[in-house]
């Protein structure tokens, strides 16, 4: 690294044409970079088009286009079955995002400000789900509520949501908490406040926006997850993706192609919002929010 | 992080207090991940050697019957099959995501962030939404094998759904952003200096990126590759919608015993087994970048 940055030092001042020509050539767009980029996105959207698609087909056909009609959507408003777990997954979403974000955001505090035996500890903890699979976590929650005697249900989902929904919250909100200045909470408390005082008052405003962000992010994850519900849920009103799981196991049902367009777009729209959050308190927008950096 | 900070800050006195309040912010979080997370994990281990009663629930003894089952060659057979699918979607993912992801980094110009955007926010739609959709596209008469047809690289008879291309496009196509944000990542902070000097000292563009473009970026494709790895080494969705009965990998093994075989042990000592190979990948992946931060140092 350090040995091949040193020709860059002198490279601009050569005024050898030959090599501002070669320049001239490398700077082109390679088309076969691009052509495999376009490729990639076709590929991509794909999928999702096919399903938005056919969710509007008037036949029940996956392949054949009849015409454009609302029948599956229809079918859906009316499908008591599936409008149950609609519910069911908008109240694990609530729950979860609400336990996760409180202890998630309390948490990420502790660890950034108290670099104790203890911190680096539960650093350790927050970082497990992230490196294990989620079939390994639906697992292993399933038979530790099994092993304590407790009846899967919506409930055992909600505890199994907000365990691995804390990591996240963390995660994003971490490097947040890193970037605040510690002087303007000394400030504070030099003018009087308390501890608790300049955490309130000074740092949980500062940090709003990204809480607000991972807030709408766990809602969104939470919703469309399916590995961990899957494992966790009994038999009352499944959350849908588990309802969808099944229903796509046993064959082509269109109502699922309005389903799943809805939760497509019910998805965008929260990842949208979460991007956004952060440019509503005028600060720069948040692909890192996605990316956890 | 913080420049600012001195690093011999003056103690105040209030810090002592303030440490304990940082303590206490961080206990309920680590003793709920504690108490759900790590006693579930030592669960599924102690479960590996144990045994159900008639109804199915978790007795603890000492059996190892689960863990020689193992052996049996119907479970190592969907092992390797796991590890080389796992092995190849990493592998295909690594191919297909270098070339995007550097195309957006370095080409992208104003559009790179919307380019980036455009990619994420589709993966974060329902999971089995898009491997269904996925499904249709790949399926008999859909559009991919429609066009292959035309322009003559397959017949009637070519098929994915249902082999194995199928499984491991349904991989791919499952976990491929997991390579292209760190690989993104990666490029972006790549000194483009770098490549122009590598021009000018009369490097090919094949040399220049072998030599100057792969090497800087290695860090982000050893992450990809992890994080592509892990999903993939555990998904059951693919290998169900896009392959046949005999396309099963480790996950699908894992969720039979807990849910159609009620062999919980034997379920529990597959899980062990996945997050054994998964954790030598950690730590292969671990001392790689460890080698590398050293070399970086010195």
């Amino acid at each position: 690294m350090t040995l091949l940055r040193l020709p860059t030092a002198t490279a601009p001042a050569r005024p050898a044409p030959r090599a501002r020509a070669r320049r001239g050539r490398a700077d082109r767009r390679p088309r076969l970079l691009v052509a495999v980029t376009a490729v990639f996105f076709v590929l991509l959207y794909l999928p999702i088009g096919v399903v938005t698609l056919f969710s509007f087909n008037s036949k029940k056909s996956l392949t054949v286009f009849g015409g454009f009609s609302l029948r599956w959507y229809r079918a859906f408003v009316h499908d008591d079955v599936l409008l149950a777990s609609l519910g069911t997954s908008l109240r694990i979403s609530l729950v979860a995002m609400a336990g996760s974000v409180v202890l998630g955001v309390a948490l990420a505090l502790g660890l950034v400000r108290c670099r104790t035996r203890l911190g680096s500890l539960a650093g350790l903890v927050m970082l497990v789900p992230l490196i294990t699979p989620e079939i390994v976590t639906g697992v292993a929650s399933m038979l530790l509520f099994k092993g304590l005697g407790v009846a899967l249900s919506t409930g055992t989902v909600m505890l199994a949501e907000i365990t691995f929904s804390i990591s996240y919250v963390t995660v994003i909100l971490r490097s947040r908490v890193a970037a605040l200045h510690p002087e303007v909470e000394e400030a504070a408390m030099d003018l009087g406040a308390t501890r608790w005082q300049a955490l309130r008052l000074v740092t949980l405003p500062a940090l709003l926006p990204a809480v607000l962000a991972s807030a709408v992010l766990i809602f969104a994850l939470v919703f469309d997850d399916f590995v961990l519900a899957y494992f966790t849920t009994g038999v009352d009103p499944q959350p849908l993706s588990v309802r969808i799981y099944s229903a796509i196991r046993f064959g082509v049902q269109p109502t699922i192609n309005a389903v799943g367009t809805l939760m497509l777009a019910g998805s965008v729209a929260l990842i949208a919002l979460a991007l956004f959050i952060p440019r509503l308190f005028g600060r720069r927008g948040g692909l890192d929010i996605l990316s956890g950096e | 992080m913080a420049p600012l900070r001195p690093s011999s800050r003056t103690r105040r006195p209030g810090d002592a207090s303030g440490s304990r309040m940082w303590t206490w912010l961080m206990l309920p979080g680590t003793l709920w991940m504690t108490g759900f997370l790590i006693a579930s994990l030592v669960l599924v281990a102690i479960l590996a050697v144990g045994t159900t009663d008639e109804l199915g629930n978790p007795r603890f003894g000492f059996d190892l019957s689960g863990v020689r089952a193992l052996a049996d060659p119907a479970y190592t057979e969907v092992m390797a099959r796991s590890l080389g699918y796992a092995l190849l979607t990493c592998l295909i993912c690594l191919l297909v995501a270098y070339p995007v992801a550097y195309t957006v980094a370095l080409h992208g110009g104003r559009y790179k962030h919307a380019l980036i955007a455009a990619i994420v926010v589709p993966f974060f739609a329902n999971y089995l939404v898009r491997m269904y959709g996925w499904s249709v596209v790949l399926s008999d008469d859909g559009p991919v094998l429609r066009a292959l047809r035309a322009v003559g690289l397959a017949d009637g008879n070519t098929r994915i759904l249902n082999t194995g291309v199928g499984v491991v496009a349904g991989l791919v196509y499952g976990f491929v952003v997991f390579m292209i944000i760190p690989l993104y990542a990666a490029l972006e902070r790549l000194d483009v200096s770098l490549i122009e000097a590598g021009r000018d000292l009369y490097g090919g563009p094949v040399r220049t990126f072998l030599f100057v473009t792969l090497p800087a970026t290695r860090q982000g494709a050893a992450a990809g590759l992890v994080l592509v790895f892990l999903p993939a080494m555990g998904d059951f969705v693919s290998a169900q919608l896009m392959g046949g009965p005999d396309q099963i990998m480790i996950g699908n093994l894992i969720q039979d015993k807990f849910f159609q075989g009620q062999n919980w042990p034997l379920g529990s000592a597959l899980t062990m087994l996945l997050m054994l190979v998964l954790l030598i990948g950690m730590f292969g992946y671990l001392r790689r970048t460890r080698k590398d931060e050293a070399e970086a140092a010195r």
